[in-house]
């Protein structure tokens, strides 16, 4: 929807596919009334490469933007579009750059390579087990240095993914044991022995660093930092708060402003290093400690990126589309400002609503949706599919996410205050086909609006 | 009435011919026909002396006759004959060659697989008023005379089996085996044991007999003749024929013809005569030692003579074998070559004992190796220049020297030395950590501060970017298949059940090592990438380049085909042979190559198959033989194809009994002859995904047994349930396991170890 919205303010022809049960979305109805019929294709799936492929010859399209999912960090899928007999452009990093940052490993060895810091523990997958043992031991040995209460050391397979063959150990006693699991399940699993073996932090918090690049190797540009530390028990983000940390209204117990600053350059080092091209997401830990490691690099824009566009002004001016500027640099052009150019103002809140039950683990909630209504004003912005006029029926296909709402207030304080005016006076009814009442997940934003950025 | 019997006999004879000239039934044998007819016709009228005049006339005339067809007679004609059900079959000869025998395991019908027979026989020989008793083991196919249970003397996998068994046997008991080919090929099914593993384990048995084997060709197809063929010396009865694959087999792959068709006699009668299959073009080429003549127009039960010869023949054979390999020998191997020359000399007069001494029987052996080692070098052609085959004799002498030095005179000594140097050094670890004690103490009450440093020290290991030794340096090549820079889409086709996605060619080509990331299943890909993706980055160094395929028996077409084939891979045989590493360990590695001729053996392929298991022997390499394809024996090689299967199982015995590793790896189809032998006899065989292992496709055996198959009835879990392979890779894996390999199996004498 979004994408639509810059495409037209671009200028620029679209055309959108969709799924039949998505055909009631609001991007479908957007794309509808801004580029006619004729710029709709239905498919069967938003999995199906050459079915989006067949689209784009179709429509003679001549790029082709990823969305946020699926597609948008496969560097096997960006590689085919960019490469195939009819090529296209590909909106985003070049294929090269996701497949290097794409994976952890490398990652990691890239910022350590660059003095970057990184979280304490092996930088490659090990296969040797007197060496892990040697490294988890020096980890235990490490965090009682640093007065750690309770170390904590992982073991990974480093093949997995998505929290998959991952244990923690507590003493080095266990160690072996422990590794023998993890390596068995790894080489039965995914046919590779490597294990990681890293320290565990607790308590620390997420941020974010927006990037900029063109496609000219021209100096990367960066937009502010996000804290996403709200987030469900399933590591789901819910709300993202730009910039990262506030030190002029809070108290934090170490530099917060130096953190950020230091946030930011090393993200800039990483991209320069890595060639990177497009708008990606550095993602860092921050613990209570206040030292910041970096975790992985996201190679594609992210739906969080509105909330450091609300804070973002450019020569002053505000109104700063990301996806417009992605789509821009991807085309080819330059940025046409310079990081001077760019200056923050303000905080920026975005609440993610969904339609689920924070109490019960945050189980989603599918029905019908007949009241969805909230009160404008020029602070906010709200992006949702869901229509306001008429009833709609959540597809169970996907997460029940029902709207983005960023809102901007001058200071925390007022950000805040707006952030709950906001939550109050929104309507949000509906019943499932068993009458049970709409659940979402309007409380648990409210409450956690009271702590924000409080590290 | 004797003139009846006579009468009779003739009649029998005429309708033998009859049956061998089938359609082509000329004047001579019309005027056989009328003159027999006038004669039962009158025969009432005559008085009894006239008759038996006329009988003896007309005998005359058909032994006449008789003569005269046998010099027309046509390879085809000769294939009639062994065919025929009145041919001699082993019962005949062992009643009438041998003085006593005693049938082993079964009756008839009642027997594990009644187309083999073993028999214990006795050989009673009179020299100088003293009686000798040389007992034999005597294993051969029993075609019968046309009963149905014998099978044609087409031998299941368990009959070769039961064969192997007595071979063992015999060689326990040190006494001499006659084998009989009496066979148009072996039964081609797959069940346990799977006829190829047996074919292959019979030959790399008889590799290394260690008693004097005496083969007797009368009808020899293909590997069904192999399987008991591989001998010290190798007779054939006149009239036989010894071939590749029958002439119909040959003729339905020449004319391309599909199930349920069938070649015509003309056809045949070419592939026939093309193949020389004949006795005498077989001893031209060298590959049986005389012809043993027969009657005119082929031995049947009656021609009494001819077991005489038979026997004489046999009995020479054995007696010159064990005379060249026994210390005593000296008058009588110069009566025995005297003899050979003349006519109605029996091999009887001069007692040789068949038993032979330790000594002796590894000369047997290294003899058996040489003979066949000699076999088919006119088949493949060598271009190289006479100072570069003067070069290749002389490094190959130089490594031999070099390897006995290095491995077998310095090895023993340096591992005696190093064995004590590990004592000495223990001990002597041992007391230094007692002494060590009071030391470690007072450095730790002394210099409590570095441990500080030492953590500092392990706190950086933990932050800072670590040295990726290991794995980074040894890398493969890069090789990027042709298949990878097509923009096309493929789709499993295990897509319906599995749910895999389509992929695009140059995902699935280029990263994927063309295996289905979803199921797993195996698209082809040319052997270029092993090549590049197995082995250490540019460690690979050809070897026998100049040895080339030929066309050995001038047959029609092949040298175009060879020459297209040549021209399209840039090879020179369906066979490369290579010296690379595989994670820094040597080895030497024949692949053969589908894409040339279907990856078919012929006597090319073989010599440079030899020649990599001999280098590899000298240089104590492991052996890989990496299969890319093979379809079988190159048939229109004919016997100069078949022999490489005993030629190169014995090159491979010798090379795994030296202490090496040899180790097998099947990618896609495998079929057939080289299967049966020098790569089904490996002890380690593993194959890829992607591979069908077997003795014959699936409409060969439609064809010849009439059963229908199961389907997959070839896939490598088959080969693997029956216990023919002993592992499946994924492709992906193939250079992990192969080190894996390297590092756990076999070989005890490799150079490495």
């Amino acid at each position: 929807m979004r994408i639509v919205q810059a495409c037209v303010k671009l200028g620029l022809d679209f055309v959108c596919v969709h799924t039949a049960a998505d055909a009631h979305s609001g991007h479908v109805r957007l794309a509808r009334e801004q580029g006619g019929p004729g710029s709709l294709y239905r498919i069967s799936s938003y999995q199906d490469a050459n079915e989006l492929l067949a689209v784009a010859d179709d429509a003679g399209a001549t790029a082709l933007h990823p969305g946020y999912g699926f597609f948008a960090e496969d560097f096997r899928f960006a590689r085919r579009v960019t490469e195939r007999t009819r090529a296209l452009t590909w909106i985003g990093p070049s294929w090269r750059v996701i497949r290097d940052l794409g994976d952890k490993i490398n990652t990691k060895r890239l910022a350590r390579g660059l003095g970057v810091p990184t979280v304490p523990g092996s930088d490659r997958p090990l296969y040797d087990e007197p060496e892990a043992e040697e490294i988890a031991a020096n980890l235990f040995s490490f965090q009682r240095e640093q007065d750690v209460a309770r170390p904590v050391v992982l073991l990974k397979a480093s093949a997995g993914g998505g929290g998959m063959g991952i244990e923690e150990i507590h003493d080095i006693d266990s160690f072996r044991m422990t590794y023998r699991r993890i390596r068995n399940y790894a080489k039965r699993q995914f046919g590779d022995e490597g294990v990681l073996v890293e320290q565990r932090i607790f308590d620390f918090n997420h941020l974010e660093v927006q990037i900029l690049c063109d496609r000219h190797g021209g100096e990367p540009l960066h937009f502010g930092t996000r804290n996403c530390s709200v987030q469900s028990t399933g590591r789901q983000k819910r709300i993202e708060v730009a910039p990262g940390f506030v030190p002029a209204e809070l108290r934090y117990s170490f530099d917060a402003a130096a953190v950020l600053e230091a946030v930011k350059d090393h993200s800039l080092a990483i991209a320069r290093e890595a060639g990177y091209d497009s708008v990606g997401t550095w993602e860092w830990i921050v613990t209570p400690r206040g030292e910041p490691f970096l975790m992985e690099v996201n190679t594609r824009i992210q739906v969080e990126n509105g909330v450091s566009a609300v804070i973002s002004r450019i020569g002053g001016k505000g109104g700063v589309d990301l996806i417009a500027e992605q789509i821009r640099c991807a085309l080819g052009e330059r940025p046409g400002y310079t990081q001077k150019d760019i200056t923050f103002e303000g905080v920026g809140i975005e609440y993610r609503l969904i339609a689920e039950d924070p109490d019960n683990k945050f189980t989603p909630w599918a029905g019908r949706i007949d009241s969805f209504s909230w009160e404008s004003a020029p602070w906010l912005s709200v992006h949702t599919q869901v229509p306001t006029d008429e009833p709609y029926q959540i597809p169970t296909d996907f997460d029940p996410n029902l709207a983005l709402a960023i809102i901007w207030g001058k200071d925390l304080a007022e950000a805040k205050a707006r952030g709950l005016e906001f939550l109050d006076k929104l309507v949000l009814g509906g019943t499932d086909s068993t009458g049970v009442e709409l659940k979402s997940n309007v409380e648990f934003l409210r409450h956690k609006t009271e702590n924000l950025l409080v590290f | 009435m004797d003139i009846e019997k006579r009468i009779q006999s003739l009649a029998a004879r005429l309708k033998y011919i009859q049956d061998i000239f089938a359609e082509r039934e000329d004047a001579n044998i019309e005027l056989l026909h009328s003159k027999l007819k006038d004669f039962t016709d009158n025969g009432g009228a005559m008085s009894a002396q006239e008759a038996a005049r006329q009988v003896e006339a007309l005998e005359d005339l058909y032994a006449f006759l008789e003569k005269k067809l046998e010099r027309e007679l046509t390879p085809m004609d000769k294939v009639r004959i062994v065919r025929h059900p009145q041919r001699i079959c082993l019962k005949d000869i062992l009643e009438n060659v041998y003085d006593n025998y005693t049938e082993i395991g079964g009756e008839g019908e009642y027997n594990i697989d009644p187309s083999v027979l073993i028999a214990r026989a006795y050989i009673t020989r009179r020299v100088g008023g003293k009686v000798y008793n040389q007992p034999i083991m005597v294993i051969g196919q029993e075609k019968g005379h046309g009963e149905e249970f014998r099978n044609g003397g087409s031998v299941k996998p368990w009959g070769n089996a039961k064969a192997q068994h007595y071979m063992q046997v015999a060689e326990t008991e040190n006494i001499p085996i006659h084998t009989y080919v009496f066979t148009p090929g072996a039964y081609p099914l797959e069940d346990y044991p799977g006829a190829a593993q047996q074919i292959a384990r019979n030959l790399y048995e008889m590799a290394g007999l260690k008693v004097p084997v005496i083969a007797v060709f009368s009808e020899g197809g293909s590997g069904g003749a192999e399987a008991i063929g591989l001998a010290d010396v190798r007779l054939m009865l006149s009239h036989g024929y010894y071939s590749v694959i029958s002439p119909e087999g040959a003729a339905a792959i020449e004319g391309r013809l599909r199930g349920g068709q069938r070649a015509s006699a003309e056809l045949i009668e070419t592939c026939a005569r093309r193949l020389k299959i004949t006795a005498d073009d077989n001893r031209t080429m060298g590959y049986v030692d005389r012809v043993i003549q027969e009657p005119p127009l082929g031995a049947r039960p009656e021609h009494y003579d001819f077991f005489k010869v038979l026997r004489s023949e046999v009995i020479r054979a054995t007696d010159e074998v064990v005379l060249n390999v026994r210390g005593w020998k000296f008058f009588r191997a110069m009566t025995l070559s005297a003899q050979r020359n003349k006519r109605n000399a029996s091999a009887e007069d001069i007692y040789v004992r068949w038993t032979l001494s330790a000594g002796a029987r590894d000369r047997l052996v290294w003899r058996r190796y040489q003979r066949f080692r000699r076999m088919s070098r006119h088949a493949y052609i060598d271009n190289s220049p006479l100072t570069k085959k003067v070069e290749r004799l002389a490094r190959e002498a130089g490594w031999s020297v070099y390897s006995f030095f290095k491995y077998d005179f310095f090895r023993k000594h340096k591992k005696k030395f190093t064995h004590m140097l590990e004592e000495i050094g223990s001990e002597f670890q041992v007391v230094r950590d007692k002494a060590a004690v009071p030391l470690r103490w007072a450095r730790r009450a002394l210099a409590p501060g570095r441990a500080a440093v030492c953590s500092e020290e392990a706190g950086k290991s933990l932050t800072e970017l670590s040295c990726w030794d290991k794995g980074s340096c040894d890398t493969p090549g890069v090789y990027v298949s042709p298949q990878a820079r097509e923009d096309r889409v493929l789709t499993c086709t295990n897509a319906e059940t599995h749910g895999c996605k389509d992929l695009w060619a140059p995902d699935l080509f280029g990263d994927f090592a063309g295996v289905c990331p979803t199921c797993g299943h195996h698209f082809r890909m040319e052997y270029q990438w092993y090549l590049h993706n197995v082995f250490d980055y540019g460690s690979i160094f050809e070897f026998s380049r100049s040895v080339e395929s030929g066309n050995p028996l001038d047959y029609d077409g092949l040298s175009a085909k060879l020459e297209k084939a040549k021209a399209e891979t840039g090879l020179k045989s369906a066979c490369v042979t290579f010296e690379a590493r595989i994670k820094h360990v040597n080895v030497i590695c024949a692949t053969l190559v589908g894409t040339f001729r279907g990856g078919s053996v012929g006597a090319a392929e073989g010599e440079k198959f030899v020649r990599a298991a001999e280098r590899a022997r000298k240089k104590h390499y492991p052996f890989i033989a990496y299969v890319h394809g093979t379809a079988g024996i190159r048939i229109q090689e004919g016997v100069n194809g078949v022999i490489q299967m005993p030629r190169c199982t014995m090159a491979v015995r010798r090379y795994i009994e030296a202490g090496g590793l040899y180790i097998v790896v099947y990618d896609t189809n495998s079929y057939a002859g080289p299967v049966a032998s020098f790569l089904g006899c490996s002890p380690y065989q593993f194959a890829i995904r992607s591979a069908n292992i077997g003795f014959a496709g699936p409409g060969v055996i439609k064809e010849t047994t009439g059963l229908d198959i199961p389907p997959n009835y070839h896939v490598a879990h088959q080969a693997l349930s029956r216990g023919h392979i002993h592992g499946i890779w994924d492709r992906r894996d193939v250079r992990a396991n192969l080190n894996q390999a390297l590092q756990t199996m076999g070989g005890r004498n490799l150079y490495y170890r």
